[in-house]
């Protein structure tokens, strides 16, 4: 390949100006006019209760009040892989803080004194919280009508439990892999939920004109994938795809809580109550942690065996996830974990059960990582406990099972390229792995830990990108696509794509924020995908334009297309050296024959991709057979630790991670992902810490008692480390980036603590107050009284998996 | 933010026209300062007044100044002005010490020490250094002036002994008359803005004598005397401060809510304490770390 000019250079972002300046909008920046109206919801109490009834004759009184909707007025399902939730809730509430009705008034204050009016009777019923009651003989069923759900058909629920589906892949024969083995070792590790604290809460505007027309302005991550849902949920009522406009300017950070739809849905809902006017629905930062998605809750029993030599013989991996009251997004978080939990590694053997339970917490679902995280901390702190068993250094255990281009993957398909090799071998040299530190002070002690990752995009087999490419009078160009900016850089990158292609600089090159009724389609900006994806949808959309022009150029002047070629926005030719024509002298207006007239004329192009070599037909009992996933991103990362013995606080001194993004569009944009990233993982390593009550209410929905990172709280150094070892079917080699960089944050803490300190601890997160108990013999669980830190209760180590039908 | 409940808002022109105001309204009437707790409480609904009374604009309750021989604090004396008076750092550097660890820069803009001791929190950052000082809060009310120790001034969780009708004018601390040094120990679930999981504040004054009082252990900012009666008059040995630090754990009564067990608590008490007094004690000998840092997250340099 030749050299390339944009793909590859650290362009500046093309909504920096826009950023830096507060001229990028957000939607609670846009003004509706006077007639805006403000939604309140009034939620449910208890975690679990049957509605008998709910008065809103108090509420409807008040001044100022336009509407009070409950759900007798929009009683239909929604979800995107199975409808299980609901508009409002109807009957039932299944968790503390779902929507039963809302009350629409003329400015907010008027809204939330008139909601407190509302008046619902609930009978309440006994409530699960708890993994192992949730798959107890008579369990309660959160869901008695899960057999009747519709839902994607690579789920597979079990009628008349909380299971809302199973994942099951066999390779090989685990038992036969663990007779073969010279050591079996096996334990169990536990990960509570997380909350994604994107800075800027959902908040959506609903219009439903009176021509019948709903728009709405959203802030999300899929607008298309928003307006399916609404299209298909609000059916009943006459709504078509055509009839639904979702705009979506710029966000103020996704992290897969703006994935799919969530609260977005009761927008659309009171948008068709008050048709005519525009109504916001606002959530406060507490309702930001309760009624979106929460990361979910997963205890996970790992069974490795090996050789001597250091060879993994077999890996026997069962999850139980607590998905909360609807799974119609986190369903599919297990099913992705189910399908690559042996991690990044050469097995075998291979037996995995990743098992969606439902809860009276409340709804899990999509955050960056999608599971990952979750299974990679045991994993990944199993790998180092078994490397000391059988005596191999950590790092040569994972270089010993690295996988390679061409392995099979748990599901019989292939691995594709990739240098994990290479990634591990530099992360390892730039910590200096192997070179014990000592600390100055006589309380601390330094300790490393290493730790690899993979993932793939999470997707539907037929995930689609599109784009639109249109050149202006300057020679400028637009391209319309819908994946999100979601700080990511994904304009960007879209910019420095089509620039490779026509060689027009990014600075020239305008990409909006979608709507869908004007961009192009995209599936959603989820899966670290829509650099790959779009990428590729865009690069196809400017060849396109690219063969226009030669076409043009050819017509008027005759030369052979071969010899036409693009230099500085000018078409130039090998066989008439003094040729060059300037885009912008022919891109819209054409270019004139010596006749006088004009061929040719507006300059524009489509692209589409669409990962047609992929399919979810695997067998329901093993896997085999389908090719569910596009492609795996992998690394390794290491990090250097300081603990204080006495106070069991712990500093990041250094972090590394090094990352195979097979082509860095932008190397700058990669590098701010690997920061990102590793400061979000130790974040959930280090600080964030969920508390439920008994009765299911969260107790820290807010920045005073759940802690994410200040400038004070990352580490003091971070080394980004890009490999490049090309994906064939990635735009110029590129492959995705942006939810990997915190996969192994848990584990290289729980690595480097035992390093450090020689405390092996298996559940998340680390605080210090549980390595300080932890290092003067007390357990954490044995102490830490009803505020429940995790999504079960009782001793995670005494935890009875649930292995009916898992052979 | 939307506050749901509904109150009058009064700005009176004078303090006695205030005093008169949350006089007659008595429980119902709520004083307006920084807001920094109060306004969070109002949004939330954790306090229901029928009354606001604004103070923020009496300029007698403003700034930081000296009077017989103390530091007085007026009520609007923000932490920021803590933080960034010379007189302050030039007299009573624990009080720097300790307002640079309060909440955020943010905050402390708006957040007044004073407000501070009247919410009345457990962990309320001021109270272990005022009660080490031995200061006094300043009174009036429609009865007029009284002087409350802040010994006798904490009753329980956000409990006072500031009667209805009365309002908190300032907080006088004494000067110690000798030579003397401290420091503010507090534990935070991390680096960045946090409420006290626990804290402790060490004086200790020329000739050997000790004070220590605690943050977040107990239902209110408490002494520790059993401790300070065993330090009187000893250098601090190793094996002093180990004591030192199993006493301590057993004046304090910490328990267990969303920032941390009892168990942690107890464990930091001692370590807080340990590393409170050396430090203090490096101070006094003038060759401590200067004031600003917190011992349970770096060392000494």
């Amino acid at each position: 390949m030749t050299a390339m000019k944009f793909v590859g250079q650290s362009a500046t972002r093309i909504d920096e100006l826009a950023k830096v300046t507060g001229a990028a909008q957000f939607v609670d920046d846009l003004d509706f006019g006077p007639n805006l109206l403000y939604a309140e919801v009034v939620e449910s109490p208890h975690a679990h209760a049957l509605i008998k009834r709910i008065d809103a004759s108090r509420a409807k009184k008040v001044p100022g009040v336009v509407r009070v909707v409950t759900g007798k007025d929009f009683p239909y399902t929604f979800g995107l892989y199975m409808q299980d939730r609901f508009i409002f809730a109807r009957d039932r509430v299944r968790f503390v803080g779902e929507q039963v009705a809302a009350v629409v008034a003329r400015d907010p204050v008027t809204a939330r004194r008139a909601a407190r009016l509302v008046k619902v009777t609930y009978e309440p019923l006994p409530h699960v919280l708890d993994l192992k009651e949730a798959l107890g003989e008579d369990a309660l069923l959160v869901h008695p009508d899960l057999k009747n759900y519709s839902h994607c058909p690579w789920f597979f629920p079990v009628a008349d439990t909380n299971i809302a589906h199973w994942r099951k892949t066999r390779k090989g024969d685990v038992e036969q892999g663990f007779r073969e083995a010279d050591m079996v070792f096996e334990d169990t590790y536990t990960v509570p939920r997380y909350a994604h604290c994107a800075i800027e809460p959902h908040v959506i505007v609903g219009q439903y004109d009176l021509a019948g027309r709903l728009t709405l302005w959203s802030s999300s991550q899929s607008p298309y994938t928003q307006r399916h849902v609404f299209a298909e949920a609000l059916a009943p009522l006459g709504l078509k795809h055509q009839d639904i406009r979702v705009i979506t300017p710029f966000v103020g950070g996704g992290f897969g809580g703006k994935a799919g739809v969530s609260m977005e849905i009761i927008a659309a809902a009171l948008a068709l109550a008050v048709k005519g006017s525009p109504v916001k629905v606002r959530w406060t930062r507490e309702q930001e942690f309760y009624n979106t998605y929460q990361r979910q809750g997963v205890i996970a029993r790992i069974k490795m065996g090996v050789k001597k030599d250091g060879a993994i013989t077999a890996i026997e991996h069962t999850l139980h996830w607590d998905a909360g009251a609807y799974v119609e997004y986190g369903a599919n978080v297990v099913n992705a974990v189910g399908l690559s939990a042996t991690g990044p590694y050469r097995v075998p053997n291979v037996k995995i059960d990743s098992v969606c339970v439902y809860t009276n917490l409340p709804p899990g679902g999509p955050y960056r990582g999608f599971g990952y995280s979750e299974f990679h901390f045991g994993l990944e702190s199993h790998m180092n406990r078994v490397a000391k068993m059988i005596e191999m250094d950590p790092v040569e255990f994972r270089r010993r099972n690295a996988i390679r281009e061409g392995d099979t993957l748990p599901y019989g398909a292939h691995m594709n390229p990739c240098g994990l090799v290479e990634a591990i071998d530099k992360a390892a040299a730039e910590i200096a792995w192997g070179k014990k530190e000592e600390s100055t002070s006589p309380h601390k002690a330094i300790g490393k830990g290493f730790a690899c990752f993979w993932k793939a995009p999470a997707m539907p087999p037929n995930a689609a990108s599109a784009a639109f490419l249109k050149f202006n009078e300057d020679g400028s160009l637009n391209i319309s696509v819908s994946g999100m900016e979601i700080g990511q850089g994904f304009l960007t990158v879209m910019a420095q794509i089509a620039a490779e292609v026509l060689t027009v600089p990014p600075g020239r090159i305008r990409v909006e924020t979608p709507d869908t009724d004007r961009n192009a389609y995209e599936w959603q900006t989820v899966g670290s995908h829509v650099t790959w994806g779009c990428g590729n949808a865009v690069k196809a959309a400017a060849e396109e334009v690219r063969d226009k022009m030669l076409q043009v150029v050819h017509r008027v002047h005759g030369f052979a297309k071969e010899d036409l070629y693009f230099e500085d926005e000018h078409v130039k030719c090998r066989s008439k050296p003094d040729f060059a024509l300037p885009f912008k002298d022919f891109v819209i207006s054409g270019i004139q024959t010596p006749h006088g007239n004009f061929l040719g004329g507006p300059i524009l192009g489509s692209g589409m991709f669409m990962p047609e070599f992929t399919s979810a037909t695997g067998d329901p009992e093993t896997s085999q057979g389908g090719h569910p996933n596009v492609h795996y991103t992998v690394g390794a990362a290491g990090i250097v630790l300081e603990v204080d013995r006495e106070t069991g606080k712990m500093r990041v001194l250094k972090a590394v991670l090094a990352v195979d993004v097979g082509q860095a569009i932008n190397p700058d944009l990669v590098r701010s992902q690997i920061v990102g990233g590793l400061v979000q993982g130790l974040a959930t390593a280090l600080y964030e810490d969920i508390r439920y009550s008994l009765e299911g209410k969260l107790l820290n929905p807010n920045f005073t008692d759940y802690k994410i990172p200040t400038a004070l709280d990352i580490p003091d150094k971070i080394v980004p480390i890009i490999i490049e070892v090309a994906q064939p079917d990635g735009p110029f080699g590129a492959r995705g980036v942006g939810e990997h960089t915190m996969i192994a944050a848990a584990a290289l803490v729980a690595n480097a603590l035992e390093d450090a300190v020689g405390l092996r601890i298996k559940s998340l997160p680390l605080t210090a107050e549980k390595v300080a108990l932890e290092l003067r013999g007390i357990r954490y669980d044995d102490v830490k009284g009803s505020t429940m830190g995790l999504c079960f209760m009782g001793d995670p180590q005494q935890y009875a998996f649930f292995t009916k039908n898992s052979k | 933010m939307s506050i749901a409940c509904e109150f009058d808002y009064r700005k009176p022109k004078t303090l006695s026209k205030a005093i008169r105001l949350l006089a007659k309204r008595g429980r119902q009437a709520r004083v307006l300062a920084g807001g920094t707790d109060l306004v969070g409480w109002l949004r939330d609904a954790l306090v229901a007044p029928d009354l606001l009374v604004d103070i923020k604009g009496f300029d007698d309750l403003k700034g930081i100044g000296v009077k017989n021989r103390a530091l007085v604090i007026g009520a609007l004396a923000t932490f920021s002005d803590v933080l960034e008076s010379d007189l302050v750092a030039e007299k009573l550097p624990l009080f720097r010490e300790m307002a640079g660890m309060v909440a955020s820069n943010g905050v402390r803009n708006r957040a007044t020490l004073v407000g501070n001791i009247c919410s009345a929190v457990p962990c309320c950052d001021a109270g272990p250094v005022l009660q080490v000082y031995n200061a006094v809060v300043h009174v009036r009310g429609p009865n007029g002036k009284r002087k409350i120790p802040i010994g006798q001034w904490f009753l329980g969780p956000r409990k006072t002994a500031l009667r209805p009708g009365e309002l908190a004018t300032s907080v006088a601390v004494p000067f110690p008359g000798k030579k003397h040094a401290g420091c503010f120990v507090k534990l935070k679930r991390y680096r960045g803005e946090d409420l006290a999981q626990a804290s402790v504040a060490v004086l200790i004054l020329a000739g050997r004598e000790y004070r220590l009082a605690f943050g977040a252990v107990a239902p209110i900012a408490v002494r520790g005397p059993r401790t300070e009666a065993l330090l009187k008059g000893k250098a601090l040995s190793p094996d002093l401060l180990e004591e030192a630090g199993r006493l301590a754990v057993e004046e304090v009564v910490p328990i267990t809510d969303i920032r941390s067990t009892k168990e942690y608590r107890a464990l930091m008490v001692e370590v807080m304490v340990r590393r409170g007094l050396k430090t203090a004690a490096s101070r006094l000998a003038g060759k401590g770390p200067a004031y600003g840092i917190n011992v349970m997250e770096e060392d000494a340099p």
